[in-house]
This record gives structure tokens, sequence and C-alpha cells, in this order.
């Protein structure tokens, strides 16, 4: 089912939580709402879910316009950050809790419902902990039954709200590779908010990029990673080094003091040298060096005084051989600039 | 899923020697003592006379208290009055603190402060309000006596003045528990498809059912054992408009010591009854709070 949100507004108080917002969800997709807390992502998720209502603003689903439509008729499935799950209930009512609320016209028998939470139980792979409850289950296991909780009413959207938050790195990695997996399985229209950029990167389809109650910019991972249509999309995603400076000429000059532009280059796209090789650069000298990791994390001092991050491989670091103290030439590989915003925005 | 992460917790450091918030022997047990000697003589002393008084000329005198008509009429009335009191005030502080718990209004802050009220206010007080609105000369009482309603000196008066005086209970213990349990398992409910009343009975209801409880019991043994407000709307008239706790002293003052300290006997035991039900309600949901949660990784795949 595709989902239309269009003109969103929502105050709270004298706070605007959503600045007339539109966004177009094609049926099928996994899409990420990325951004930091405050940036309204949460609040459009629980506007297209029914449990807030805009103050102006058009919901549709599939063209429908469903915005007077209370939670419980719309049918999305929602996935909590702190996934609710009913503490008195086993897992296996907690599965069978929509079920078993229908009106009895619409209720399944006992026995379809049996046979539809175990379906479940197989699918988050938690049969053995059908009587247990919430409280004795891990933060993993939690979430995969709040998520076949949602499931269990074959919702028409699925809606997640931070669904790895509170989980911890391992577990996360796991979920998210899982939860890919039951996309493509079945292909359900689904919502994700999250503010890390690295959990919207590998699991969305499309990316939207929230700030303060605002998109920045709607697209592909690779759109808002590689093409990033403002400042703080570049900035959000990923690490950054923040320079002024100028073009002339389509050149980029970097500058000490404000110009008009800012210059953005992410610490993998700098390199190190001991020469200056002819090309663009500007001097540093080494302040830190961090090699635990896949990429070798570099802070140095530039000759104007501030701090550059700069990634290099393993190998380009061990023929290096570089030291703390060494005064080097830094060599950005590519930049991205953009003009300075009206509304400042530091990095 | 692949994988088994387990990590246990550590236990607490209540148990492993002494603490440096812990004070010394003698400041313990000096302080154990007082408090022991203070229940000692205002608590338990009290109690043993009430039980001793009440058997002090046999057990069959003792049950002839019970037997007197008086005494059965006051034992029904406090039950019904209870019996009548304690749902109303279920009903209506589930409500209320459901209302305030769960949404911002305006007047809010108002309608916590007028749910102290009962508890700020001396009983006595409370008695006499209800006497100025539908006694005789009260606000109410010309219409009262035109339609030959008696609601002031008679049963209706009793139950009202109950129902004022234990009315916080139940709220009072309701409002921190479903504020503490947030909003979130409801709008789970209700994005499942459950409607109000099956969101309030399968999902609220069950989480807050020993506090509940809990109030019940609590707002019951005042109910039974109210005096301050009862004795001013009662009208004191045997058989009819007494209570257990304003026959206990009728009796007392015509110096029948026996069958008073034997209606009062049963005042404690209903006392008793409640604080080992009250200990049990609390160690219940004491439980709830504090399952186990040992594995908090993955299950082995």
């Amino acid at each position: 089912m595709s989902i239309e949100a269009i003109g969103i507004t929502k105050r709270f108080g004298r706070f605007t939580a959503l600045d007339d917002v539109s966004l177009e969800i094609p049926s099928g997709e996994l899409v990420a709402l990325l951004g930091p807390s405050g940036s309204g992502k949460t609040t459009l998720l629980r506007i297209i879910a029914g449990l807030e209502f805009a103050d102006p603003g058009t919901v549709r689903f599939d063209g429908r316009d469903i915005s007077d439509h209370s939670v419980r008729e719309r049918q999305v499935g929602f996935v909590f950050q702190h996934y609710a799950l009913f503490r008195h209930m086993t897992v296996f009512e907690n599965i069978a809790f929509g079920l078993r609320v229908r009106p009895r016209k619409f209720r399944p028998s006992e026995a379809k419902i049996r046979a539809k939470v175990q379906e479940l139980l197989k699918l988050i792979q938690l049969e053995t902990l059908a009587q247990r409850f919430p409280s004795q289950l891990s933060g993993g296991q939690r979430q995969r039954v709040a998520l076949a909780r949602a499931l269990a009413v074959e919702p028409s959207v699925l809606l997640l709200d931070e669904p790895f938050g509170a989980l911890d790195a391992k577990v996360r990695q796991e979920l998210r590779r899982w939860l890919r997996q039951l996309h493509d399985e079945i292909h359900i229209t689904s919502v994700f908010v999250t503010h890390d950029q690295e959990e919207a990167l590998e699991l969305a389809n499309r990316v939207v990029v929230m700030d303060h109650g605002r998109i920045e910019q709607v697209g592909t991972p690779d759109e808002v990673y590689n093409y990033p249509a403002t400042p703080f999309v570049y900035n959000f995603l990923g690490n950054v080094n923040l320079f002024h400076g100028r073009v002339d000429d389509g050149k980029t000059y970097i500058h000490e003091r404000e110009t008009g532009h800012l210059v953005y280059v992410r610490p993998h796209l700098l390199d190190i040298d001991r020469h200056p090789n002819g090309g663009d650069h500007f001097r540093a000298r080494i302040k830190h060096i961090n090699s635990a990791g896949p990429l070798v994390k570099v802070e140095a001092i530039t000759e104007w005084g501030a701090l550059v991050h700069v990634e290099l491989s393993q190998d380009r670091f061990r023929n290096l051989a570089l030291l703390k103290d060494e005064a080097v030439f830094v060599i950005p590989r590519d930049v991205k600039v953009f003009e300075v915003p009206t509304r400042a925005k530091t990095a | 899923m692949a994988g088994s992460v387990t990590l246990r917790k550590g236990r607490t450091a209540a148990n492993q020697g002494p603490r440096a918030t812990l004070e010394a022997a003698w400041v313990r047990w000096t302080l154990i003592g007082v408090a022991i000697a203070f229940l000692g003589l205002f608590l338990f002393m009290p109690l043993a006379v009430v039980f001793s008084a009440a058997l002090s000329k046999g057990v069959g005198t003792y049950l002839a208290g019970f037997r007197e008509p008086d005494a059965i009429a006051a034992i029904k009335l406090t039950l019904l009055t209870a019996a009548i009191a304690v749902p109303l005030n279920l009903i209506f502080g589930v409500a209320a603190a459901w209302a305030i718990a769960k949404f911002d209004f305006a007047g809010k802050s108002l309608l916590v402060t007028l749910i102290d009220l009962p508890f700020s206010v001396s009983p006595v007080v409370s008695g006499l309000i209800y006497v100025l609105i539908f006694g005789l000369q009260g606000l109410l009482g010309p219409w009262l006596r035109e339609h030959d309603i008696k609601i002031i000196f008679a049963v209706p008066g009793i139950i009202l003045a109950t129902i004022f005086v234990t009315f916080p209970f139940v709220a009072r213990e309701l409002i921190p528990l479903i504020q503490a349990q947030g909003n979130e398992e409801e709008e789970a409910a209700l994005t499942l498809g459950a409607g109000g009343w099956q969101t309030f009975f399968r999902v609220t209801l069950p989480n807050v059912k020993w506090g509940l409880l809990y109030g019940v019991i609590i707002c019951n043994a005042r109910a039974m054992g109210e005096f301050g407000a009862v004795s001013v709307v009662s009208g004191h008239i045997r058989g009819l408009t007494n209570t257990m706790p304003l026959h206990i002293e009728i009796l007392y003052n015509e110096y029948q010591y026996v069958p008073a300290f034997a209606v009062a006997s049963l005042l404690a035991l209903l006392a008793l009854v409640t604080l080992v039900v009250k200990s049990v309600v609390e160690w219940k949901s004491q439980e709830r709070i504090e399952e186990p949660q040992e594995n908090w990784g993955m299950e082995p795949a």
C-alpha cells in the first residue's frame, strides 16, 4: 500500500515538530526517516499511524484520504521503540492479541488463531518461548515479539519507531539483516525511524533525511550519501571536515576566515603525504593517531590552527609510517562546496 | 538466530559484608530497640488490651455481645455501607486516576487537590458539610422534606459521608502507578485494533490490578472504621443508624465494657486481616516487578 503525506504541520504548544512536510512512499518500499532528535521524524511516523493528528495536513493510503481515520481503522502495524509488549501476557498471548480483540464476526476461530501465532513464532524463531512473559526475554527477543504481534493482524503498512535503538551493537546488526530479509519476503510497505545513519543507509531502499521539522532530502542511500542536497545532509551522513572557502573559476580555495562558501570534505577523501605532489594541498601537523579498526584515524592541526580528521587505509598508513607531531601535507581528493546557508548550521 | 550471549547481572552489594553507609552496631540496636518499644507501647499493647478486655468474662459473654439485636444491626449497617461505598469509590478512583494520569486538561491540578480534600479536612467537618446541605435547616432541606427523602440521621447520610471520607484511597494509589506505566501499551493495543473498553479491560486494568486491590483494601478498612463523619450524620439511633464504631462508643459510655470490647475486637480483627492481605498484595506486586531478567542475549540457535 502506498503512503502519501501532504502538507503536514504539527505543533506541540509553541514548538513546531513538523513544518509543512510532504512525502510520498511507493508501495512495497522500505523507507528510513533519518534525523537527529527533535527533527520530527517520530512525529511524522505517528501521524501516518494515526497516533497523532496533523494540525493541517492530509494522509493518504493508496490514494484514499484517511486523515480522519482513527489508529484502529487504519490497520497499521506499529512497533514501538521500547516494544510496548503487554507485560502481563505471555509471548503467545501478545501475538494473538490483535486477533482476539476483533469483533466476533471477523474473529478467527481459536484453532486458526493458534495456527497463525505458531506461524509467526516460527518466523521470529521463538517457538520454544511461547509461554514466557516479556520480562523473561532479552531485548532482541522482545523486539521480534513486538514485530510478530504487529504482523499478526496482517497490516497494510508496517511502521517502526527506532526499532533497534535500545539494543546492543551485535544484536542490532543481526536484527537489521533479519528485518531486511523479512521485507524481501513479504514486501509490506515499511517505514522506520532512526537517528543512526549507518542503519538507514544499510537497511532502507530510500532514505528521508529530516531536520528541524523539515525534509532535507529524499533519495536512495547512494544518492543521499554521495550527492547530498544540503550541508546538513552531508554533515549528518558520516563524519566530515568543514572549512571556509571560496570558489573562483570553478576552482575551490580554502580560507581561514568566513568567505561565503563552506567546503565539506569527508575524512576518507583526504590523503596525507610528505610531499605536496603538485596538486591541491595544505600543511598540517599530526596530533593524534588511532590505528585500531579497518581505517586509521589521524587528527592533525592545519597551518591556520583548525582541527582536521583524516582516514587512511591500513596499507597507506604503514607505507607512510607517520609519526605524532610530524609536519605533513594534506591532499583533498574530493570536496563538496555549499554556499553559506542563511540559517546558521555549524559542524 | 545464531550466537549466544549470556550476561549475568552482578549480585547487589547488599550481602557483601559491611558497607560505607552502615551505622555502628550499637546505633542500629538502639534505634531498633526504640522503634520496637514504641510499637509495643502504642500498638501491640492496646491491641492485646482490646482482646483481653473482650474475653475477660469468658467466651460465652464475649459471644453474647454479638447476639444482641443492636449489635447485629450495627454490623449489618457497617457491611452495607462498605458494600456501597467501596465499589463506588473503586469506579470513581479508577476513572479519576485514568483521567489524571493519561490526559492533560484544564483544571487537572484542581481535581488532584480536590481528591486530597477528604485527607486534609477533619472527618467531623466532612460530616457537618452534609448536615448543612441535606439537614432539615440545610440548603436542600425543604426540598427533601417535600419529597419525603431522609438523608441526615438516616442510612443514606451515613453512606454519603463514608464515600466522601474514603474516596481518595483508590485514586491516590493508582495515579502514580498509571503514570509510571506510560501510554505505550495502550497505544499498542489501539494499533492492533482494540477498542477503548477492550484496551482498558485487557491492558490497563491487568497492569494495575495489585495496586488497585491494595487501594480497595485500605478503602474498605477506612469505610468500616470511619467514626467522625458518620457520627455527625448518623443521629445514633440504635438498631437503625448505628455503625460498628458508633455502637462501640455507645456501649462504652454505658459502662458495658465487655460487649463494647467484643465489637471492638471484631474491628481490630478486620484491621489485622487487612494488614495481612495488604502485605501479601505488596509482596505479590513486588515479585512481579522484580522478575528475573538473567538471559539478556539471544537464545542458543
